[in-house]
């Protein structure tokens, strides 16, 4: 005997609502991951000068990225998998993938959010603007470097249970980022060569140049080509093993 | 009506191991159209497995599953559909308000419901001044309330309690049992689990005791109490002078402590 089942339109628009809801209304958070790119563009005003604009845009992006794709995601996929709303959901007549398709989207906008007000605070403050072009790139390339992050933050809820445990996790890897991402980069001499090519082929190194590049899409060269694919293949090697080790339960 | 189509729950040969433990052992039962079905054993019995099988949440290495005909393995959405479900431990985001976690679960289970109609379902439970209230925010018996109505809020075949009345106050636990006789009334079938014995011989009119992953007796409540009541086991666990179910059920299960 059939039994009707819900469309996946209906599903995914209902499930949309409730997780933009609940993004809302932890907008405390949102605005949290906010502050370190802000505090970035401040910081950094006398850098606009002398390393240019692209160069400070690009890792105010990046750092915000990795708040939210790293610790925003994974914290509250852990949270909501800790608390059993996932096997609520699940013995619903909808797909699984249609649950966490949702909380992607949600992510998704949150990204161009973050790249838009990083763009705002960059004109207003610090004076940066770009080309239409470089404009249109940089939103593709920072959904593209949003993603490896969301791959990366599915990887660690992927890998471990404990709510408690992603969030130091997600913490201790936000933190490696920043200070290897920043320093390492700005002081090359100090840290040496081989140190200096890791971090630059780093998922936070990568996704930075693909964002600078489209930030100046006239100097995009082979090296941002390169880096392109390798945030390409970080993100399916991390989506992979993250969704290969994710449990939607604790127990 | 064959005895199939009589039946909204089939399961058959059902087995569930995690990893070398067996944890479900070729039970099979079977709920009747419009009957309360308990299932009932000690802690780590297999109830919860055996449940979570029906709802989709496991895979079982072997046996069949059929929810109004739908197979749960080969057609889960279908099966799921005539599937109403309240977990052991629910929980909605925290974040939302009740009417709202309503309106989510109204939505995926593809009910067309205005916000009105949703406020007139809080307003059969009493909670329709707690619209605006977090989940979280509410007593015990309440969130039990709200979770029952969404179990039922699609008007499902079958309706699957997990331990429903666990932590509950006197008072709560019987308006649970009306509300899941009420819910019996509507042409619903109900399998719930429960430790509670005097819930099982107040609500249900079929149980099966269920043991380390298998079923050891399946009967009305009184039918097993009738069928049990001169083993000499049930006799040296009887304490009040007259056989109840919870004799037979430790008569059956043993007295020795489970984790």
């Amino acid at each position: 005997m059939e039994t009707s089942i819900p469309k996946i339109s209906t599903v995914l628009k209902t499930l949309l609502r409730a997780d933009f809801t609940t993004q809302w209304r932890n907008r405390r958070a949102v605005v949290l991951t906010l502050i370190v790119p802000v505090v970035i563009l401040a910081l950094w005003k006398v850098f606009v000068e002398k390393m240019g604009g692209p160069f400070v845009l690009s890792n105010s992006i990046t750092i915000g990225l990795v708040a939210t794709g790293l610790m925003g995601y994974s914290n509250s996929i852990a949270r909501d998998r800790d608390k059993g709303i996932f096997q609520r959901l699940r013995v619903a007549p909808l797909p699984s993938w249609t649950i966490m398709g949702s909380r992607i989207i949600v992510q998704i906008v949150m990204i161009l959010l973050i790249t838009t007000f990083v763009f705002i605070i960059g004109k207003q403050y610090d004076g940066i603007t770009l080309t239409p072009l470089a404009y249109v790139l940089t939103y593709f390339t920072a959904l593209v470097g949003g993603v490896v992050y969301l791959s990366i933050g599915q990887m660690i809820v992927g890998r471990i249970q404990n709510p408690e445990t992603v969030n130091s996790a997600s913490r201790f890897i936000y933190f490696i980022f920043i200070m290897s991402g920043m320093l390492g980069e700005m002081y090359i001499n100090e840290v040496g060569k081989t140190i200096h090519d890791i971090i630059v082929w780093s998922p936070y190194g990568t996704v930075k140049t693909i964002l600078a590049a489209g930030m100046e899409p006239a100097k995009w060269n082979n090296n941002a080509s390169m880096a392109l694919l390798a945030t390409l293949g970080y993100t399916v090697v991390c989506t992979t093993l993250g969704i290969k080790w994710f449990k939607w339960n604790t127990k | 009506m064959s005895k199939q189509q009589d039946n909204i729950l089939t399961v058959d040969g059902l087995s569930i191991s995690y990893g070398s433990f067996n944890a479900v052992q070729n039970v099979s039962f079977s709920v009747r159209r419009g009957e309360i079905f308990g299932l009932l054993g000690p802690n780590g019995a297999g109830k919860t497995s055996t449940l979570s099988a029906v709802e989709g949440l496991l895979k079982p290495q072997a046996g069949t599953i059929l929810v109004d005909g739908n197979n749960a393995v080969s057609k889960p959405l279908h099966a799921r559909a005539s599937l109403g479900v309240q977990l052991q431990s629910t929980s909605f985001q925290p974040e939302l308000f009740v009417i709202e976690v309503l309106q989510l679960y109204a939505g995926v289970y593809g009910v067309p419901a205005s916000k009105a109609d949703l406020m007139g379902i809080l307003r059969e439970i009493n909670l329709e001044d707690s619209a605006m209230k977090k989940f979280g925010e509410l007593s015990g018996g309440q969130q039990q309330r709200v979770s029952l109505v969404i179990a039922t809020i699609h008007n499902p075949k079958l309706v699957l309690l997990d331990e429903p009345t666990t932590g509950l106050d006197p008072q709560s636990r019987r308006q649970l049992w009306e509300r899941i006789e009420a819910i019996r009334e509507r042409g619903h079938a109900v399998l719930l689990t429960t430790h509670s014995m005097e819930e099982a011989e107040s609500v249900c009119d079929r149980i099966a005791i269920i043991d380390h992953g298998r079923v050891i007796a399946v009967d009305t409540p009184q039918g097993m109490i009738d069928k049990h009541r001169d083993d000499p086991e049930v006799i040296a666990v009887s304490r009040r002078g007259r056989i109840t179910l919870e004799d037979v059920f430790i008569a059956l299960t043993g007295k020795a402590i489970r984790s």
